[in-house]
């Protein structure tokens, strides 16, 4: 089988998607709270691409797989990381997940 | 009313992950402003059906103009195919936590745990955590299968082709060829050319090696009827004079192609027929499926060909194999164009034929195979063992 993958539209004009990437599995909520996070804007050496893959049943046979189509959908330049561990901006009482509490000056 | 139509599209995009994600904010951060707060796009979820590609720039304008098409069956690995080269899919994933955040205004409404409508400053949302991405490695274009396809139904001269479904088996159209081979569409087509095939009808095909003879004995036939000299045959005598024996201009022309070069002349055209080619046509006659004393078969082959033309043992390097038995020296066909083209199989092939091989003997049935990033010596000392007895003695090699 062929899938010819598309762009509608065209080269200049891709959207730009942006990702936040922290390393390690996100178990916190992002918007600012008792935590803060430092990350830098990396240029991604190579772009990413997203596509959207849909299966179009042509309908026409049940011998006939679905047709697959790919458009390209967006492109990403860049993205936000987080590496290091969040600290704390005010010392919180005592959770039942035991933490290390980072201090709040570097 | 357009503003409404215009709406609605966009809500449809953002409701299927591609909007309203306020991306423009976030890029826009490291500027030192204000501070961006990103929180769950009310649609956020799995959305299996986005994916991510990383594209190296030299692939984006084929990439972002529609020249490239993902090809293979279902049961086989994905490549993606630009109009000269083939890379091979391999998902990456990553263990880190990778939000995609779309483009466009970012919609207002966001999830926040404590379900209150969304603090003002909310302006980005992710809509969709990526466990990885879709790497493309160069590849060799997988042509083995070509080669195996065509064999299926070689043309032959006269042949009765029926109508119905069951006569259209083993005929291969060129789109069928792009949905089966898993090559852009420029290696596939160098490898149609690799193997001598010819469209006929709509239909690649190889041509059957009879067949072949057969039209290549009456053009040579015809040379001496009409003294065509064999380095200089006109073209339009030849395929009138041919066609009226009852040969298409386009199978003789193929076999011109075939076995010549063609000459431009005064914007008249000419054919040179190439001595190697030809001799090593009569050369596979000569020899035929068995094994040959060699002096037998040098006979055999210099009362064969064209007078003209001159018999050397040399043509025949990577198409026939030479040993030793007893005091007597015998040859048998091994045509490189047999074998796999595959490294790892070729070597395989090259050794169940024999163990040992000399390096002057090796290189013909090596020197075209291709990987890419890999040189010759380095396909050599992945895939074989060198020996060297002595200092004077030829190097070995063996199977690793």
């Amino acid at each position: 089988m062929q899938i010819q993958v598309q762009c509608g539209c065209g080269e200049p004009s891709c959207p730009e998607w942006a990702v936040v990437e922290l390393q390690g599995v996100a178990g916190y909520t992002f918007t600012v709270g008792y935590h803060e996070l430092a990350g830098t804007k990396v240029t991604l050496k190579n772009p990413l691409l997203v596509l959207r893959k849909t299966k179009t049943n042509a309908g026409c046979g049940e011998q006939e797989p679905p047709e697959v189509e790919l458009e390209v959908i967006g492109i990403i330049r860049h993205k936000i990381l987080f590496k290091d561990r969040p600290k704390a901006l005010i010392s919180k009482p005592p959770t039942k997940e035991k933490k290390t509490l980072q201090p709040a000056a570097k | 009313m357009d503003a409404e139509m215009e709406d609605a599209g966009a809500q449809a995009e953002i409701e299927r992950g591609g909007g309203g994600g306020g991306a423009d904010a976030v890029l826009g951060l490291a500027g030192g402003g204000a501070p961006v707060s990103l929180c769950y796009h009310q649609a956020f979820g799995p959305h299996d059906d986005l994916v991510l590609l990383e594209a190296a720039d030299d692939l984006l304008p084929d990439l972002l103009q529609g020249r490239v098409t993902v090809r293979g069956r279902p049961e086989e690995e994905a490549v993606l195919c630009t109009p000269s080269a083939t890379y091979s899919m391999k998902f990456v994933g990553t263990s880190n936590s990778m939000f995609l955040i779309p483009p466009g205004e970012p919609s207002a409404k966001c999830l926040r745990p404590d379900s209150t409508n969304g603090d003002a400053n909310a302006v980005a949302a992710t809509i969709k955590l990526a466990p990885g991405s879709i790497e493309l490695v160069r590849t060799a274009p997988r042509l083995d299968k070509l080669r195996s396809l065509l064999r299926e139904r070689p043309y032959i001269l006269d042949e009765v082709l029926g109508n119905d479904f069951q006569h259209m088996k083993g005929l291969y159209t060129w789109q069928d060829l792009c949905k089966l081979i898993q090559a852009s569409d420029g290696e596939l087509l160098d490898g149609l050319n690799t193997l001598s095939a010819v469209e006929i009808d709509g239909f690649w095909r190889t041509v059957d090696a009879n067949s072949v003879n057969t039209i290549l004995d009456m053009i040579l036939h015809n040379s001496v009827l009409h003294d065509w000299p064999l380095n200089a045959m006109p073209e339009n005598d030849v395929l009138s004079v041919m066609e009226s024996d009852g040969f298409t201009h386009k199978i003789v022309t193929h076999c011109l192609n075939r076995f010549g070069t063609k000459v431009e002349q005064e914007s008249r055209s000419f054919w040179n027929l190439d001595e190697k080619r030809v001799c090593l046509q009569f050369a596979q006659r000569a020899l035929g499926a068995g094994k040959m004393k060699l002096a037998n078969f040098m006979d055999k082959w210099e009362r064969s060909i064209p007078s003209g033309m001159r018999a050397d043992l040399q043509m025949l390097e990577g198409e026939v194999l030479c040993e030793k038995l007893g005091a007597e020296t015998w040859v048998h066909a091994f045509s490189v164009a047999d074998l796999p083209l595959t490294p790892a199989d070729r070597f395989a092939a090259l050794f169940r034929e024999q163990p040992k091989w000399e390096w002057k003997d090796l290189q013909p049935y090596i020197r075209d195979l291709r990987l890419p990033g890999v040189s010759s010596e380095g396909l050599l000392i992945k895939y074989t063992r060198r020996t060297q007895p002595s200092a004077e003695a030829e190097p070995i090699f063996t199977a690793r």
